[in-house]
């Protein structure tokens, strides 16, 4: 059974349809890429997927649970849309990494909060906040660690450069546990010499067997990395296939002429 | 009578009248901090009416000076529907000029607060919707400090006008400090035709705009942590 | 939020309707008085007629003294109230005062905007100028020329135009002086009871005189248009003068050269 599907999401701002009905599954372990060009829908489908967009018609399944169904989603309580949220991470393309706290502290907090809800609820598995603390604590360490930047956990946002607040976010991305991980344009905001370690970060998750979903422009680390590239235009999945299949041999037209342009050389 | 023995009388006399300033500018500031905040939510509120409402009262209060709104808010209500109900004692000019202070100082506060609250980008938000927050530990846990961050420079300027601002209430007989210091060129406990005293009353504002502008700068110092 | 927004609503409207007090009615001020059982007099501090003596907190002065007598009178307490002197009709009508009784000058205006008693004091406008020059300006044809600042709605004001002085009005007294002094103006024009307490030995301005007398004039109390205290106040008045209160009271404060006999 595939970990997620995704069926006819549409989606419409005003009278503009931005998302036409997309269908997708994939499954546990996979890497999907989605390339198009800028207002193909990328982004919307993704922000759909983290239910920062409520999409108009459709149905999300996770594990073969329907967590998002078009026509019933208004009785969802508030708070069932946040549980249903933490099955997906995000990671932004401006990273958003909350300036007011260290590094390490924006990986621990949203964790506690939770934790510390679950605590007073008593359906946590820690006894106490202090546990559950502590817990969060070395699992933030560990991640850190994993994104290389253990030696910044004490510094601010502020103070590091835009690849290195990138692997925070990840690193807080990865800290809640998601099922599958999405990365909204991670490199776009970045300069070119610094897209390198946070596009290495993403290649070693994929050995640890992380579910994920990556809108890129970088052609060639999706070729690379991911299991099935979609390739998206005005609304719809326009081709769909492995690296192998969609850059090898394009069928339509559009997927020709944006791969042309794509890896034109100047 | 020599300076030596006048000094003692005006000092006096001015103490009283600054301590007034003072209660009025420490009324006005508890009243319209939390006001304003109530006036900006409203002003960016979803529902059309409140929003246009708000928005309508926010032009009206900021739109007409200070001066005149402390006689509306004074005499009006004697002079247009015969019922003077703050009546004529110290306690009701202070009480009116309360009202009135408050009134279009949260107007401007809140105007600050609206700047504040937009400013925060909204992936901050978003960003605390995808790790499952809700939304009122976004609000406290993420966006307020921001907030609070982008709001202090602009609010310590408005609080350190609202300190010399205090002095239109005399045109309601409000014996504030400057009041006091004019006394004694009219004449006053057997002190007539000086004017140092009122020229002296500039040192109290001094003062007290110099202890609030450390307070200030001691804030912005605390949250220069981060950059927003 | 439309919660709390109303709830300010109503805490303001409840405050309006129910704050209020008795509701204004020139015609029985008298006996609206006597059922508050005080008499708000509106003053501004200005000696010998309102003042305080240094370290007292009680309101002593001709008018002051007088209006205490008047308050026996109607069996009532006397509370002197500070106004600002631009707003003295505007405190009458809104019922926070009950008169005005500052030493003023009955002119045009305050006949047109309140309803006055007869006249209890004749004060004169005089010029003010630097002591130095006394001597040039001893009569107003002499002070034309002159730069002149006077107190914005005042006696002094309506004298500056009646001769046809240039003159700066400014927001009172004290600061028409001050211009005097400080050399932004050439001269001033105040009533003598005021330049009496004002200028000369003792004061900031040592360096002035009065000079050229432009005018007499009359002072009374003021009430609210149509107030029956005007009649009350006249026939205490009479009583008092007849009987040497007054007399007795102005010989306190030096002014007995100035009452109305």
């Amino acid at each position: 059974m595939a970990l997620l599907e995704v069926k006819n999401i549409r989606k419409n701002f005003g009278k503009t349809e931005v998302l036409k009905g997309i269908d997708f599954s994939m499954e546990k372990g996979d890497v999907v890429a989605i390339i198009g060009s800028s207002g193909s829908g990328k982004t919307t489908l993704l922000r759909c997927l983290n239910f920062l967009e409520t999409p108009d018609v459709g149905t999300i399944s996770l594990d073969g649970k329907v967590i998002f169904n078009g026509e019933n989603h208004k009785q969802l309580s508030d708070a069932e849309v946040r549980k249903n949220r933490l099955h997906f991470g995000l990671v932004f393309q401006s990273f958003n990494l909350f300036p007011q706290y260290n590094v390490k502290r924006n990986l621990t907090l949203a964790a506690e909060l939770l934790e510390f809800e679950k605590i007073k609820n008593s359906t946590s598995e820690y006894a106490d906040k202090k546990q559950a603390s502590e817990a969060i604590s070395r699992k933030a360490d560990e991640l850190l660690r994993q994104v290389g930047l253990s030696e910044k956990e004490k510094s601010f946002p502020c103070e590091l450069s835009g690849g290195q607040q990138q692997r925070v976010a990840i690193a807080r991305a990865l800290a809640l546990e998601p099922d599958v991980l999405c990365f909204d344009e991670p490199t776009s905001a970045l300069d070119p010499e610094l897209t390198g370690e946070v596009l290495r970060v993403i290649k070693e998750l994929k050995n640890t067997n992380k579910t994920m979903i990556v809108v890129t422009h970088e052609m060639e680390f999706a070729k690379n990395v991911a299991d099935t590239i979609i390739y998206m235009a005005d609304g719809v999945i326009e081709e769909m296939g492995s690296a192998q299949e969609v850059f090898e041999n394009p069928k339509s037209e559009k997927l020709k002429s944006f791969l042309k342009s794509s890896f034109e050389k100047i | 009578m020599s300076f030596a023995e006048q000094f003692p009388i005006v000092f006096n006399a001015l103490n009283v009248g600054f301590l007034q300033t003072l209660k009025l500018f420490a009324v006005t500031l508890l009243g319209a901090l939390p006001l304003g905040l109530v006036i900006s939510f409203g002003s960016m509120s979803r529902f059309k009416i409140v929003n246009s409402v708000v928005k309508t009262f926010v032009w009206i209060i900021r739109g007409t000076p200070l001066m005149l709104q402390l006689l509306i808010i004074y005499y009006l209500p004697g002079l247009a529907f015969g019922n003077p109900i703050w009546g004529g004692g110290e306690e009701g000019r202070f009480a009116a000029s309360a009202v009135a202070f408050i009134i279009n100082y949260s107007c401007y506060f809140s105007e600050i607060y609206r700047g504040g609250i937009q400013g925060v980008p909204v992936g901050q938000q978003e960003a605390g919707q995808v790790l499952g927050l809700s939304k009122s530990q976004i609000f406290f846990k993420i966006t307020l400090l921001q907030m609070v961050k982008r709001i202090v420079p602009p609010m310590s300027n408005e609080i350190i006008t609202l300190v010399k601002d205090t002095s239109l209430a005399r045109i309601i007989a409000l014996q504030e400090v400057i009041w006091a210091g004019y006394a004694f060129m009219k004449g006053s406990q057997g002190i007539a035709g000086q004017i140092w005293p009122l020229f002296f009353t500039g040192v109290y504002y001094l003062v007290f705009s110099g202890i609030l502008t450390i307070l200030f700068n001691k804030v912005e110092k605390k949250l220069s942590y981060f950059k927003v | 939020m439309k919660k709390i927004l109303a709830l300010v609503m109503a805490a303001l409207l409840m405050c309006l309707s129910f704050a209020g007090c008795s509701k204004i009615d020139p015609a029985k001020d008298v006996e609206n008085i006597k059922e508050k059982g005080k008499i708000v007099v509106g003053i501004t501090e200005f000696a010998p007629m309102d003042y305080k003596e240094k370290g007292s907190t009680e309101w002593i002065g001709f008018d002051a003294d007088m209006a205490k007598k008047f308050a026996e009178e109607l069996g009532v307490e006397v509370e002197f109230q500070l106004i600002d002197w631009n707003n003295k009709i505007m405190e009458l009508q809104n019922g926070t005062i009950d008169c005005v009784w500052n030493g003023m000058t009955l002119t045009d205006e305050v006949k047109a905007g309140m309803s006055c008693s007869v006249p209890y004091c004749i004060n004169s406008q005089v010029v003010v100028v630097k002591a130095a020059d006394a001597d040039k300006y001893q009569t107003a044809e002499a002070c034309k020329g002159l730069k002149f600042a006077v107190e914005e709605g005042s006696a002094g004001e309506d004298m500056a135009k009646e001769n046809g002085f240039e003159y700066t009005a400014v927001a009172d007294m004290a600061t028409a002086l001050a211009e005097v002094k400080s050399g932004t103006s050439d001269a001033a024009i105040i009533d003598s009871l005021m330049a009496g307490a004002m200028i000369g030995e003792g004061t900031s301005y040592e360096d002035l005189t009065y000079t050229a007398k432009l005018n007499n004039e009359e002072y009374g109390v003021g009430f609210r248009v149509g107030s029956n205290l005007v009649d009350e106040f006249n026939a205490f008045l009479e009583k008092a003068t007849a009987d040497g209160t007054v007399e007795n009271i102005a010989k306190t404060y030096g002014v007995q050269e100035a009452i109305v006999k």
